[in-house]
């Protein structure tokens, strides 16, 4: 038989290298990766990509930003590998996968005004949303970011929230912490009590909103009280993955692979599925 | 067909060891069925039925290396393999007509919807599929319920028939015409009449079974459906079309290894995350995850069945979970009984 040219086995990653690493809460820090040939891949918002340290692991990431250089993942320190990660140091060099996922639903978005809903480090896949509205500002409608996280040493990339998120026109920000410190003069209080209390209206939006299990349920359960409908509230999962790439079995809901399918859905779309999240 | 004299049959397999490996079933000591690489003068299992590990295993390895690395300070290295060294050619001999159709489903999973999973693809590319029709079936088979005839085999490249002193040939590809080039001098060409498909004691009606489970996913039917289960994962090891793996490193030094290992969504671990969470906790989840994967989910993602009635589940489960009957009970709860 003859020998076919080798295609690569998408479950190889690329080399790559960690050019920059920022401290962005305690246990979140946010790396800078790209290639010897630039960009590993150019995603679109909403999109992952496996990270991994040969010898150590490999875990599934969004895509929190990129330049034209480089792509940015935002990770939490929570076990074997995120911790090893925390100890690289720059020039690192790490195997990145992908892009993977379906990203968010760009087009359904456009004209709309948005309302961003984001609990700690869940916050990192939106950002890589809210930044792209913002390159295509003229796109969407007015961009309303609701951010929370545990105490104000908590709060991802403080750089946006406070200087450049609020500069973006026909935007507003408002953020929360849990419990605040001697310094804090922001609101104090759970998102989805904040969310209430602000009461955006549902017409013309569409949520996003993303951050811990427990944050999401009770957002959920807040917007439906403020009469937003299932299609417009758009969210994200995360299942265990090893593959990525719908093969492994392992993060399926019903016949969707939330690797493939997913990550974002629509609370319509979650509705039809089995609720195994 | 072409007739072979049984004793004639060495000769034949001789022929076809010219495109790869020949893979037999063969009796083990310890009285398990399984593939091995034959070699002249082998005793082969022809009448054992479908073996008791699926043939998946030789385009399917239970572990495999993805890839090599070396890490050296900050820097790594990688090495990819070549796919002639994990891909030989091979010859499949004697795989039964339900694992034939295995090969469908494993194929939609793993050279379909978005991505080509390379390994599989090169083995499979490299595979001739040599059947062996059933002219008897064991008392666990049901693949007539699952659309599959005993007696045929039509995604194979070739299809074997016992006729009791001879073993009918017939070819189905052009792949396999090719590999039995220089067969005229075994044998000789006959008419002869198929042979009558045997039945199956087992019996399960899944018509409309998909499309009806859609919304069972809640019913309390898997409140009783699960209890019996241990949890030890033998049905899914042993399936034809089980197809989940887990990836895993092994490290010597510098250097490792990143490889990929059959896994079972009946193990907690398989869906747990950091910090605890799973959404699958308790068997109940697990068991109606496996039978929904194969009988829902799989028909609804690649239009196929995920079971093709080989068996083998019900034959080694320890506590006698049998689809045949969870079919059944699904088809009355569907039906509103
Ligand atoms: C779609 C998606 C997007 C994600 N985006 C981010 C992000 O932007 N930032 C971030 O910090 N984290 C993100 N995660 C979570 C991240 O994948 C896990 O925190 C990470 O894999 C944990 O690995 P570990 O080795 O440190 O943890 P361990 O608990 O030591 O990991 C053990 C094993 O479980 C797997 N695992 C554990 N938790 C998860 C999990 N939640 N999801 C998937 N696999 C898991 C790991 O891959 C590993 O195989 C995302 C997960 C998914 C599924
Ligand atoms: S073999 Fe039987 S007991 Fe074991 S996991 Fe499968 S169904 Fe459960
Ligand atoms: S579910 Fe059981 S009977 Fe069906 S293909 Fe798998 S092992 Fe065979
Ligand atoms: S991670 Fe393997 S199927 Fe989704």
């Amino acid at each position: 038989m003859a020998p076919e040219k080798d295609a690569q086995n998408p479950l190889v990653p690329t080399v790559g290298r960690i050019i920059k690493i920022i401290d962005e809460t305690p246990d979140v820090k946010t790396f800078h990766v790209t290639t010897d040939h630039g960009k590993p891949f150019t995603p679109m918002p909403g999109q992952l990509a496996m990270l991994s340290l040969p010898a150590v692991g490999e875990g599934m990431f969004s895509v929190t930003w990129q330049g034209p250089e480089h792509l940015e993942f935002a990770i939490k320190k929570v076990g074997v590998l995120t911790e090893a990660l925390h100890e690289a140091e720059e020039g690192q060099m790490v195997g990145v996968r992908g892009p993977y996922g379906n990203g968010f639903p760009i087009e359904m978005m456009k004209g709309k005004d948005l309302l961003f809903i984001g609990g700690g480090i869940g916050l990192a896949p939106v950002r890589s949303l809210i930044n792209y509205c913002a390159e295509h500002r003229d796109e969407f409608g007015h961009m309303w970011i609701i951010y929370g996280a545990r105490s104000p040493a908590d709060l991802c990339f403080k750089e946006e929230l406070f200087k450049n998120w609020p500069q973006i026109p026909n935007s507003r920000v408002d953020i929360t912490v849990d419990k605040g410190d001697e310094n804090w003069t922001g609101n104090e209080g759970f998102v989805p009590a904040f969310l209430e209390q602000l009461n955006p209206p549902p017409e013309g939006k569409v949520t996003i909103t993303c951050g811990p299990p427990i944050m999401i349920k009770f957002v959920l359960q807040s917007l439906e009280k403020m009469n937003y409908k299932p299609e417009q509230i758009v969210t994200t999962l995360e299942m265990r993955m090893k593959c990525g790439i719908g093969k492994c079995g392992r993060c399926n809901l019903g016949s969707k692979y939330v690797c493939l399918d997913g990550p974002v859905f629509t609370l319509a779309e979650l509705n039809q599925l089995p609720g195994e999240y | 067909m072409r007739a072979i004299k049984k004793m004639d049959i060495s000769s034949l397999l001789e022929l076809l060891s010219r495109q790869g490996t020949v893979y037999v079933p063969v009796r083990e000591e310890d009285g398990l069925v399984s593939f091995s690489p034959w070699s002249p003068g082998a005793e082969i299992a022809w009448d054992a039925g479908n073996s008791l590990v699926p043939p998946k295993q030789l385009l399917f390895p239970q572990t495999e290396t993805i890839y090599r690395y070396r890490v050296d300070g900050l820097n790594v290295s990688l090495d990819e393999l070549a796919l002639d060294d994990i891909a030989p050619p091979q010859v499949l001999v004697g795989i039964r007509p339900c694992d034939v159709k295995s090969l469908e489903v494993l194929d939609a999973v793993f050279l379909t919807a978005g991505y080509v999973d390379t390994f599989y693809q090169a083995r499979r590319n490299r595979t001739l599929v040599v059947a062996q029709a059933c002219t008897k079936t064991q008392p666990t088979c049901f693949c007539d319920s699952m659309g599959v005839s005993p007696v045929e085999a039509l995604g194979a490249d070739i299809v074997l028939y016992d006729l009791g002193e001879e073993m009918g040939v017939v070819v189905q590809t052009e792949k396999g015409a090719q590999a039995l080039a220089g067969a005229e001098r075994l044998g000789q060409e006959k008419e002869v009449p198929l042979p009558k498909a045997p039945e199956c004691r087992l019996s399960a009606n899944v018509d409309g079974l998909a499309e009806r489970l859609k919304g069972h996913f809640y019913d309390p039917v898997w409140d009783e459906l699960y209890r019996k289960c241990l949890g030890c994962g033998i049905c899914t090891y042993l399936c034809p079309t089980c197809h989940c793996f887990d990836i895993d490193r092994e490290n010597r030094g510098q250097n490792g290894w990143e490889y990929r290992a059959w896994d079972s969504c009946m193990y907690s671990q398989y869906t747990l995350m950091a910090g605890g969470h799973n959404p699958r906790p308790t068997k109940k989840e697990r068991v109606r995850n496996r039978f929904l994967h194969k009988l829902q989910y799989i028909p609804e993602r690649y239009g196929i069945l995920g079971c093709v009635g080989c068996g083998r589940c019900l034959a080694k489960c320890p506590v006698n979970m049998d689809i045949t009957r969870i079919i059944t009970r699904l088809q009355e709860v569907a039906a509103g009984e």
